[in-house]
């Protein structure tokens, strides 16, 4: 899977036209200037080789040189890839804690007041673009209440406490460093919000549809009828196997946020990788896309796997039936 | 249900410190006794390394942490010395001969030497990348003579007199300190990308690739600073969408912003507190046409079109915050004369030249490039849309981003009809502007009209390679009108530059040959308790 996503952006990052060389050479360079610039990074060989190379290197551990920073790209990628990452698991976290309730809320609940608001709260996460929402919060929350920065992952004085991770929020706390922990949780509180609010709607639909089918069935009446109380039937046996369904929208979901950060990265200034690569889109810089393109493939796997093990974690059923 | 209570409260927690923690709103950054200026841009530094790249972020901070032997000061820009004392030059153009200050040190305390200037710029020559086009052709590395330790002579390989004009873009690098950071014989490309050996006004303090460059001042800095008010450093943050960089200049959380729309900065300008210097720049914005392909290698149309245009609609996109052109030459540029009748809109005319071309009843369909997402060259395109039509001329509007644009201009086949650009010429020598106009600049985003015309370019060889000025006039003024009577390119405006700035920023100097956005760190002052 991950050899036909690297042929696929491969193939598309050298079909469009434009030429990195030139673009990285500068706009008054001459022939001469852009010719030095290819040979020094190869983009003067045929694209069979190239690629070849390209495949030789990932196999390496070298993801190649971006020809806009000048630093290889997994240097570059260590430097992206932990802050949008934190952000995604963030929102992502935010995301199942207000969708999953808010969800069964809902279904308990159908056709009064909390329904209502649930479902316009969920109709809302999927129509409201990212980027407008973002700018509106930042309008509102950071400009006029002056509550909450505005942007960035710190603030201007603030260092970043000595990597251990590269993770801010861990390093933070495992340096002790709270003034900086609580400036990184101020900064990130409008960019998770914006980037949970598509996830908590979908989340809160998929759960509130599939826990009004799971509390029709006759266990779950047979349960309220040996007089278990009505908060137990509903945590315990309803939300439990309605959550099968859930948990695969939340595995898609964190794969369709890995990349789809880039509008709340830019808005936010948020330095993550989705900045990072459309930096490199609009330079025509072809090895980060791709290094971007086969991180996030290889994230979307694992956070699939890891949804594949949860199934069997929630059902008995389906543990059973793979350990036979 | 144990875990998502856990979860729920850690998030509690989490919301809570943030909502603590959030910052006033200050007004610069102070650090100790140090006022530290804030300047919110749009472009990332990729690279601060002086001989491999130059846009207006990078050289803006290049500016700030190196020197170079001459500098561009003030509006109309002058050519003052700054590494050099001063120089002389030969009669014929060829020996140009730098005395440096002796007192010039760099920020480890090493004196900037002949020699440290040499290798500078033997070293832009050899990597041939960022600023090596501007003398190559030129200056060799063995033309490059250190006479002794405060004097450097250049002697090119044919007159060139145009030389002085591109010096201040050629930074002084201390040669001992990067050849002790070089790995594997890279000339310490790699170590300059984030790191500095220069003598400017400032030294790097943080940096923080894509988030933000932080420099600091030096004290001691060997030329001296101009204010006691002087800013103590400046950081240079990323705040990409224009919205927030308003709102970080509103909130206070930047001193100076760059990138805001017109009408933002109409708006801003209005707000107690906030000063928008305002001042033509040199960048002109045109239309430039295939010359080479048809429909538009017929003249008569490419007359006709520029003609029909509504330059008026030019300033009003703008808010009037733009002054339209008289000549393909900036009016900073040297030698820049007003071309008597310049095209305006004249429907009579341009359908007296339709008649001339091959398509005298129009019915041809153009097609209008321009850069996805600058709301400001859609609005062009509908103006175009609207006046071809009187003519009978469709205009089919295609939005590229800048890499698909300027692959499609750097060939004939592909060039468009019309592409629009927006060019800033690197020296206010009048060859920076002429040579767009060369054969040698085909394929280049602004020689994308392959514009051809055998006496202009001989004119251009001849006028670069004079060694007086009362010689090189009368040519640059000849190529300026033989330019606008073959209307490679609809010759649009140069709009103003401006930045929305808290009014407590002082010492702001504007030259118009900087870049977009850049501005000269070094005499900003901020005056306030």
């Amino acid at each position: 899977m991950l050899f036909g996503l690297l042929c696929l952006t491969f193939a598309i990052s050298h079909v469009v036209p434009g030429d990195p060389a030139r673009l990285a050479a500068g706009p008054d360079a001459n022939e001469s200037m852009v010719q030095t610039l290819r040979a020094k990074y190869g983009l003067d060989r045929p694209l069979a080789v190239q690629f070849v190379s390209y495949l030789h290197g990932v196999v390496t551990g070298d993801l190649g040189q971006s020809l806009r920073t000048r630093n290889t790209v997994l240097e570059d990628l260590l430097r992206y890839f932990p802050n949008t990452f934190e952000l995604v698991t963030l929102a992502l976290l935010l995301a199942v804690v207000v969708g999953v309730p808010l969800g069964m809320l809902s279904a308990v609940y159908q056709n009064t007041w909390i329904d209502h608001v649930t479902r316009v709260v969920s109709v809302s996460g999927v129509a409201l673009p990212a980027f407008w929402l973002g700018l509106m919060l930042q309008l509102l929350v950071a400009l006029h209440l002056g509550w909450l920065p505005l942007g960035g992952r710190l603030g201007l004085t603030a260092a970043s406490p000595a990597p251990i991770t590269h993770l801010l929020f861990v390093d933070a706390l495992l340096r002790g460093e709270w003034r900086t922990f609580a400036d990184a949780a101020a900064h990130a509180v409008l960019p998770v919000v914006t980037l949970c609010f598509p996830a908590l709607a979908s989340i809160m639909r998929v759960n509130r549809a599939e826990m009004l089918e799971t509390l029709r069935q006759d266990y779950i009446v047979t349960a309220r009828a040996q007089g278990f109380s009505g908060f137990r039937v509903v945590t315990r046996y309803a939300l439990r196997n309605a959550m099968i369904p859930t948990l695969t929208m939340i595995g898609l979901r964190y794969g369709w946020m890995l990349g789809g950060t880039v509008l709340v990265e830019t808005v936010f200034d948020w330095p993550g990788i989705g900045l990072y690569a459309v930096s490199a889109a609009v330079s025509s810089d072809f090895q980060p896309i791709m290094g971007v393109t086969l991180v996030i493939g290889l994230n979307f796997m694992l956070a699939n796997l890891l949804v594949d093990l949860a199934y069997g974690w929630l059902d008995p059923r389906i543990r059973r039936a793979s350990a036979t | 249900m144990k875990t998502a209570r856990i979860l729920s409260l850690g998030l509690f927690t989490f919301t809570l410190l943030a909502t603590l923690a959030a910052p006033s709103a200050p007004a610069f950054e102070r650090v100790g006794d140090q006022k530290i200026l804030v300047f919110a841009g749009r472009q990332e530094v990729p690279t601060i390394d002086p001989s491999v790249k130059y846009d207006w972020s990078i050289r803006m901070m290049q500016q700030a942490l190196y020197d170079a032997l001459v500098k561009y000061v003030g509006n109309p820009p002058e050519i003052v010395p700054w590494l050099a004392e001063r120089w002389e030059v030969s009669p014929d153009a060829r020996t140009w001969t730098f005395h440096l200050a002796k007192n010039a040190r760099f920020h480890n305390g090493d004196p900037v030497t002949a020699e440290a200037v040499r290798w500078s710029f033997a070293r832009t020559l050899k990597l041939n990348q960022g600023p090596a086009w501007m003398l190559s052709d030129f200056l060799k590395e063995d033309g490059i003579k250190v006479v002794n330790e405060h004097t450097i002579q250049f002697t090119l390989g044919q007159p060139y007199a145009p030389l002085l004009s591109f010096v201040p873009w050629w930074y002084v690098m201390n040669p001992k300190l990067v050849l002790a950071n070089e790995q594997g014989g890279d000339l310490g490309q790699k170590w300059l990308t984030d790191n500095a050996a220069g003598s400017g006004p400032f030294k790097i303090k943080r940096w923080q690739q894509g988030v933000l460059y932080e420099i600091e001042a030096v004290e001691s800095y060997w030329k001296g600073w101009p204010s006691k008010d002087h800013v103590g450093g400046v950081i240079l943050k990323m705040v990409r969408e224009s919205a927030a960089q308003r709102a970080a200049l509103l909130r206070g959380e930047a001193d100076i912003v760059e990138g805001l729309s017109a009408d933002d900065f109409d708006q801003v300008a209005k707000m107690p507190g906030i000063v928008v210097p305002n001042f033509p720049g040199m960048t002109t914005f045109g239309l430039k046409m295939n010359t080479q392909k048809a429909p538009t290698s017929d003249a008569n149309l490419r007359k006709a079109i520029v003609h029909a245009f509504d330059y008026d609609a030019l300033l009003k996109i703008y808010n009037g915050n733009a002054v339209l052109q008289t000549s393909p030459f900036p009016n900073a540029t040297r030698g820049y004369v007003a071309v008597p009748g310049f095209p305006r809109q004249d429907l009579a005319r341009a359908k007296e030249f339709l008649a001339k071309s091959a398509y005298p009843n129009g019915g041809i369909e153009l097609e209008y490039v321009y850069v996805q997402g600058l709301e400001e060259e859609r609005k062009m395109g509908l103006v175009l849309i609207d006046n071809l039509g009187r003519l009978n001329i469709k205009v089919r509007m295609v939005p590229l981003i800048w890499p698909n644009m300027v692959a499609r201009g750097s060939k004939v086949e592909s060039s468009p009809d019309m592409l629009a650009v927006f060019a800033t010429p690197v020296s206010t020598d009048p060859d920076a502007v002429a040579y767009q106009y060369h054969k040698n600049s085909w394929g280049k985003y602004y020689g994308s009209s392959f514009y051809q015309n055998a006496d202009v370019w001989g004119l251009i060889e001849r006028a670069r390679t004079l060694p007086k000025w009362e010689e090189r006039a009368p040519l640059y003024a000849d190529i300026q009108r033989r330019i606008a009577a073959d209307a490679p390119e609809l010759f649009g405006m140069l709009a103003n530059r401006r930045w929305g700035m808290r009014d407590y920023v002082k010492g702001f100097v504007f030259s118009p040959v900087r870049f977009t956005g850049e501005v000269d760190l070094y005499p900003l002052a901020i005056v306030a308790k």
